[in-house]
């Protein structure tokens, strides 16, 4: 949609700490009860944070960090596991009421929503952008019990973004026109797309700010970050975002790949890797309540030469067990046709279909053993809730036992004292 | 080699072979076609190395001989030649073709580097009808399985028995089986399964109304009649006991009238899901209903005057599979069995002349 047609109204709808408060309304005598309350880990310190209530953030606990180092930051916090199956039910509310609210909603993810109300102008009038952002985030407290808050704009980026200052409990719409100063005080690091290392990139250059990195020609960036990567990096610092909100988008594929910090050649290695790789993917694969039938193995040599082998199966798969299997014979192909050392290494998953609608029956079910038995499938979804509990890790693959560095070899002479997974001897 | 022959007769030569020609290749003999001059006519070949095809055609021989040349730039060139007798000499590891006032050289490849094919003795062999052959790889073969999973489904399995052939294909979701009389000749049974490629090159290249011989030699298999020849390899393995999933027990029979439900089937097909394609099924005393709901599309609903008196039953299908059995029934009511809603559905012709067809297509789980 060119940007010159009348200025569309956009809303990031995001819950507030959203484990946290699926966790309190779950269970409101224990957690509902501990201000100090970080979801996801073991109270022995084990896995990561995977959301933190307010006031443990305070203590400079965040999402992601292990939750050993959290309890040493916060000792006195409550830590429960996440509450997995409520998280989608109450989600799946919360888009219902918003559904009600708003003509298009598109979740973007387990607690974030994108809505669109553009050419509801005269319908809401005299209400502002921000008196209807406020208006939604009261119904969706009174009629789920979850507290959101909104950004607001013209484009998604600047919804996005400014649900960042809205945060927690707030609203804050950037006005048709505003965008440009919004935007150039933001650091870049906050922009969605600049990681870490693009980051420390453009701060090598003394670009922090996205007026900074506006104040700069666009034939530098472009010699300094190649034309793809320039001109997106322009887009983005101009807030040029014609992404449209699509109730039916959803996401299409899961991939995760890895750059070796040394080449790789040993068959022993990669098939570690991949085990990593395809654990990880098959993961949020079930996290998310999808199937997959395509899984792509990706390779890229030593010389940059990038190749990739498919195979789709006759029936969505989500164990780790048909993951790795089909992830292992592809990697066997690419390196039949092409045996050198590879610098990257990825596993994705494609045609992702919703776990309850696999409903295609078999006709050899049970006497031809399909790509995964109800028994593979069960097997993952325990070392997903023991996952939960007690952090990733805690049930492994025993091909990632054999190489974890940190595993005990009987055979082998220490030379340093053991030491525990949180590098305590 | 040197021989004259009629544009007609060179193009039907090509348009035989050529069909069994890869597309890509990393061998570029492959793209090539084997021309085999000697007295009585001029042998063409063409193969992918899994399935080769060999013609006849008829042409006036000066001098034997054999090379190699590209089959598709032979193939255009001759579409657009006049209607005369085109003169081909081979000079070197050339070919040319004239005719009329046109000249061609085409750059060929010596014939001993085209691949051998199978050599198959057909005096071991057996005989059967073009008619019968065809009539099964065309109601069957549809339902192979296209996925590498299970390598053994990419084929059709077909089966001789004195006094009886038929052919199976299944892609693990739905099957075809159909079978067909022949006259005992006392030959013992065999098992092969068939690539659906080479079957697709049986239907193309044999008349209903041709004798074939059918011989194996190791894990090739040929057909031959007259003066078309078609080799293929063999998918190796057991394949799965079809016998044993075909339900014996499907009481529950509705008499269906096949246009009308196909063209139920494909108007709620287009609601239904592009995931599963599921649609539903409802049958009750003398009606069957027909309903879709796809969250985020929307839903769908009609409904026909079935032969059903049994008890109500309510079953989801791929529409595709449902839509791909009935273009294969050849009659026009069929005949609909069900158990259960979770197990195994069959569809098989109904009428008395009725043949020994028998479609198979298992359910979509009902959850709601």
């Amino acid at each position: 949609m060119p940007d010159s047609l009348p200025p569309r109204r956009i809303l990031l709808v995001d819950c507030d700490a959203f484990f946290v408060q699926v966790a309190r309304l779950e269970d409101p005598e224990g957690a509902g009860r501990a201000p100090l309350l970080i979801v996801g880990g073991s109270p022995s310190g084990r896995g990561v944070v995977t959301s933190a209530s307010y006031e443990t953030r305070a203590y400079g606990v965040r999402s992601a960090m292990p939750t050993s180092q959290a309890l040493r930051l916060c000792p006195d916090a409550t830590v429960v596991g996440v509450p997995r199956g409520s998280v989608t039910r109450r989600s799946r509310e919360v888009r219902t009421v918003l559904e009600e609210l708003a003509p298009i909603v598109q979740a973007a993810s387990v607690d974030e929503f994108y809505v669109d109300l553009t050419g509801t102008e005269r319908l809401f009038s005299p209400e502002t952008l921000t008196d209807t952002a406020w208006r939604i985030r009261g119904e969706v407290l009174e009629r789920t019990g979850i507290s959101v808050s909104l950004g607001g704009g013209t484009r998604r980026v600047i919804a996005k973004l400014a649900t960042n200052r809205a945060k927690p409990a707030g609203v804050h719409i950037v006005e048709p026109g505003s965008e440009q100063d919004f935007l150039d005080p933001l650091p870049l690091s906050e922009l969605p797309g600049v990681g870490p290392a693009l980051a420390k990139s453009l701060r090598k250059k003394g670009l922090v700010t996205v007026a900074n990195a506006r104040s700069v020609q666009p034939d530098w960036l472009e010699r300094w970050f190649g034309p793809r990567r320039a001109a997106w990096l322009h887009r983005r610092i101009h807030g040029i975002d014609r992404s449209e909100v699509d109730p039916h988008d959803q996401r299409k594929s899961i991939s995760s790949e890895r750059t070796f910090s040394e080449d790789l050649d040993r068959d022993e290695d990669l098939d570690h890797r991949l085990l990593e790789l395809a654990t990880s993917v098959a993961a949020t694969l079930r996290s998310m309540g999808v199937r997959s039938r395509t899984v792509t193995v990706k390779l890229r040599d030593y010389d940059f030469t990038t190749r990739q082998h498919s195979r789709t199966l006759s029936e969505p798969v989500e164990s780790n067990q048909a993951i790795i299997d089909v992830a292992r014979s592809l990697l066997t192909e690419l390196r039949t046709d092409r045996r050198v050392p590879a610098r990257l290494l990825g596993v994705g998953l494609s045609g992702l279909t919703d776990s309850n609608q696999r409903t295609q029956l078999a006709l050899f079910e049970g006497t031809e053993g399909p790509q995964e038995s109800e028994r593979d499938r069960d097997l993952s979804r325990v070392v997903d809730r023991l996952a939960d509990r007690f952090g990733y890790g805690t049930v492994v693959s025993g091909g990632l036992i054999r190489q974890r560095p940190d595993s005990c070899d009987p055979k082998k002479p220490r030379q340093s004292p053991p030491r525990t997974r949180d590098g305590h001897s | 080699m040197n021989f004259t022959i009629t544009r007609q007769n060179l193009h039907n030569g090509l348009a035989a072979v050529s069909a069994s020609i890869p597309s890509k290749t990393t061998l570029p003999v492959l793209s090539n076609i084997l021309f085999e001059a000697s007295e009585d006519g001029v042998w063409m070949s063409g193969t992918d190395l899994d399935v080769a095809v060999r013609v006849k055609v008829l042409a006036d021989v000066k001098e034997p001989g054999s090379l190699t040349a590209p089959g598709k730039k032979l193939q255009e060139i001759t579409r657009e030649l006049p209607d005369q007798p085109v003169d081909i000499t081979t000079r070197g590891e050339q070919i040319e073709l004239s005719c009329g006032a046109s000249r061609f050289k085409l750059n060929g490849l010596p014939a001993d580097e085209f691949p051998t094919l199978a050599e198959v003795d057909f005096s071991e062999g057996i005989s059967v009808t073009g008619k019968d052959l065809n009539g099964l790889i065309h109601h069957t073969s549809f339902a192979v399985s296209t996925e590498e999973s299970r390598p053994i489904l990419n084929g059709v399995l077909w089966e001789l028995r004195d006094g009886e052939m038929k052919m199976v294909a299944t892609n693990g979701h739905r099957l075809a089986r159909m079978g067909v009389k022949v006259d005992p000749t006392g030959t013992p049974s065999a098992d092969f399964i068939v690539p659906p490629a080479a079957l697709t090159q049986v239907q193309r290249l044999f008349k209903d109304g041709d004798q074939l011989e059918v011989a194996r030699s190791g894990n090739h298999l040929g057909f031959r009649a007259d003066t078309t020849e078609i080799y293929t390899r063999l998918i190796e393995g057991t394949y799965p006991n079809y016998d044993q999933v075909i339900p014996k027990d499907n009481d529950k029979v509705a008499i269906i009238d096949k246009k009308a439900f196909a063209s139920a089937v494909r108007r709620m097909a287009v609601v239904a899901s592009d995931q599963t394609h599921r649609i539903r099924l409802r049958f009750e005393s003398g009606r069957a209903h027909l309903n879709v709901l796809t969250p985020d599309l929307g839903e769908g609903h009609d409904e026909m005057e079935v032969g059903y008196d049994g008890e109500e039953l309510e079953i989801g299908f791929n529409a595709n599979y449902l839509l791909e059995v009935l273009r294969h029934i050849p009659s026009d009511e069929v005949k609909f069995a069900f158990k259960a809603p979770e197990r195994a559905a069959t569809i098989e012709p109904a009428g008395d002349d009725a043949a020994d067809y028998l479609c198979l297509v298992m359910p979509l789980r009902l959850i709601d």
